[in-house]
């Protein structure tokens, strides 16, 4: 059970990536339109609004994968000269304090997805909805909170030798 | 519990305990900042605010410069353009003793001018100059010592990420800060040239003499640095200009880039989706140190610490440039336990108020700022940059390379306090560019 979440977890990070860069390429593609455009023409209308959104999709997909392959910054320099079983409790400890922040934050921007979904919220240049996006923010730190959920897991349920 | 003590158990307590248990730097600035402001205010409040601010961070369009800049030093990075400009620099100056050392300081400059990432440059340079160093026989405290501090003027010259985060923080003008850092960075590789230039002197089985070229080869092999130079004046020109802004900058920058891997055949669908994941990485973190920072400082803003800590240094009956010796040593000191952008992140919410309220030029100090936080990257035990090195050439000994840098530190410390000195060296291209 524990491997099959630990293979969904993977593999979903690993989707949300690949869309990320997908979107980090709109943005290039997206800002060099505008500024060729507007030299010779007129310029692409609501590019700064778009490229927030797109940013926000980068980022937010990318959360899970770069805690999967430990690309968040720490201090480790302590917790390297840990015995395996204290390191194994901080681990715990970490996983299930983030899991919970990052539980709280999906929530929050989920819920604040849903107002500007209910109240018709459109942005202010294009006139478009924009809570597809703010969803996507959610699911991305929805996907890291899982993350840190089965990162738990493995701290408490992992024989060492597999971990 | 006043709300001042409450900051500062938040900070010494929470905080501390979070980076000694390993927790992510932004994360823990995250968690800390919400719990804080939970306790300050109410849980509805800290939820809300944290809530908005991932979204209003994630969704910033200033942020969006982040990416585009460091997808570009990628792009170089994977596109072998630094093997071409450390061949341009091997030409005109191997000949020397110590000439490979110092062509590898030349390339990091102008590999720089492109990059902006302290471990981008030291990895990139590391990958193409250690080689030959080694095969030219180079003392390894020579050569490791080059290359890990060779890397930190990535953060130095623009574009710089560390700039980037510290404009967006302190809501000053990027351009100004780029322009701010061109002097300072072509003094840090001076000094450089000259700890190099010493060392062989002292011992000359340091730095042997590699072959020499001939002058029409010298001028030749100036065509590699062609791309790199036009891709610094497309950026900062553009910039200067008012062509583009920042993001508009990386952007261009990463399709002349990509254009111009793909004309000289050198683009690799590999080497570009490598890229594009090592920049989704490093910016997914950056990202989030700069969220965290922003939840954290919010937390700091309703205890009203930043303001209290301004307050009390500020009345010291003491100099400014005492204090300010006061806080390089906190920056040097914390670059040693923590990674030196996560360090800076944290500490910008309290000290640069307190650089203003001391009466800092806010664009020299945020120079000086980068320039402390790069030496963090060279400094045991957590210098990123020492690593990166290790990992290209596991054979030399850790305690080699940190032996080496220490050489450089020296020169790193007289470069910021010939800018302390003389803050024209920070100032006179950003007044020249707008009286």
């Amino acid at each position: 059970m524990l491997k099959l979440l630990d293979r969904f977890s993977n593999l979903l990070n690993r989707v949300l990536v690949w869309i990320g860069g997908v979107f980090l390429c709109l943005m290039i593609l997206l800002t060099c339109a505008n500024i060729f455009l507007r030299t010779v023409w007129f310029p692409i209308r609501g590019t700064f609004e778009l490229m927030g959104y797109f940013g926000a999709v980068v980022t937010a997909f990318a959360l899970g994968y770069t805690q999967l392959s430990k690309g968040h910054i720490a201090v480790d320099i302590v917790v390297m000269r840990f015995p395996k079983g204290l390191k194994r409790v901080t681990d715990a400890i970490n996983s299930i304090l983030l899991f919970i922040f990052f539980s709280f934050a999906t929530y929050q921007i989920a819920r604040f997805a849903t107002n500007l979904k209910d109240t018709g919220e459109v942005s202010e240049t294009l006139r478009i909805i924009y809570y597809p996006f703010s969803y996507a923010t959610a699911f991305g730190c929805g996907a890291l909170a899982f993350v840190f959920f089965v990162e738990l897991l493995k701290s408490i349920f992992q024989k060492e030798n597999a971990r | 519990m006043s709300a001042t003590v409450v900051g500062i158990l938040g900070i010494l307590i929470l905080l501390l305990i979070l980076f000694l248990l390993g927790m992510p730097v932004g994360f823990a600035m995250g968690l800390v900042g919400f719990c804080g402001f939970w306790y300050v205010t109410s849980f509805k409040a800290a939820i809300t605010m944290v809530g908005a601010d991932i979204w209003s961070t994630f969704s910033s369009y200033g942020l969006t410069v982040i990416p585009l800049f460091v997808l570009l030093g990628y792009i170089a990075f994977y596109s072998g353009l630094a093997e071409r400009l450390y061949e341009a620099a091997y030409k005109w100056f191997g000949h020397w003793r110590g000439g490979l050392a110092i062509a590898t300081i030349g390339a990091d400059e102008l590999f720089a001018a492109i990059c902006g990432s302290n471990t981008a440059t030291a990895a990139t340079m590391g990958a193409v100059a250690l080689p030959q160093m080694i095969k030219y026989n180079y003392d390894n405290r020579l050569s490791s010592g080059t290359i890990v501090t060779g890397g930190t003027i990535g953060t130095v010259m623009p574009p710089s990420v560390v700039m980037i985060i510290i404009g967006l923080q302190t809501e000053q003008s990027i351009i100004k800060l780029f322009l701010g850092g061109i002097l300072p960075g072509i003094l840090m590789g001076f000094l450089f040239v000259i700890t190099i230039v010493l060392m062989c002197r002292i011992n000359p089985s340091f730095g042997p003499a590699g072959p020499k070229f001939s002058f029409k080869e010298k001028i030749r092999s100036l065509t590699n640095v062609i791309e790199a130079v036009c891709i610094f004046v497309l950026i900062i020109g553009g910039l200067y200009k008012g062509i583009f802004t920042p993001t508009e900058a990386g952007a261009a920058g990463v399709f002349f880039a990509l254009i111009a891997t793909i004309v000289t055949g050198r683009f690799t669908w590999n080497g570009f989706l490598k890229g594009i994941m090592d920049t989704l990485k490093i910016s997914s973190m950056v990202f989030f140190l700069v969220t965290g920072a922003i939840i954290f400082g919010r937390f700091l803003a309703v205890t009203r610490l930043p303001f209290h800590v301004a307050e009390f240094v500020a009345s010291l009956p003491v100099h400014p440039y005492i204090i300010l010796s006061g806080i390089l040593f906190i920056y040097l000191i914390g670059g040693c336990f923590m990674d030196a952008l996560g360090f800076l992140v944290l500490t910008i919410p309290i000290f640069f108020p307190l650089g203003m309220r001391l009466g800092f030029d806010p664009l020299w100090y945020s120079v000086i700022l980068t320039m402390i936080t790069t030496v963090g990257a060279i400094t045991p035990p957590v210098g990123v940059n020492i690593y990166v090195v290790k990992a290209l050439a596991p054979e030399i000994e850790l305690s080699t390379i940190f032996k080496s840098a220490s050489f450089f530190l020296i020169a790193c410390i007289v470069a910021i306090l010939i800018i302390i000195l003389v803050p024209d060296i920070v100032l006179l291209i950003p007044k020249m560019a707008y009286k």
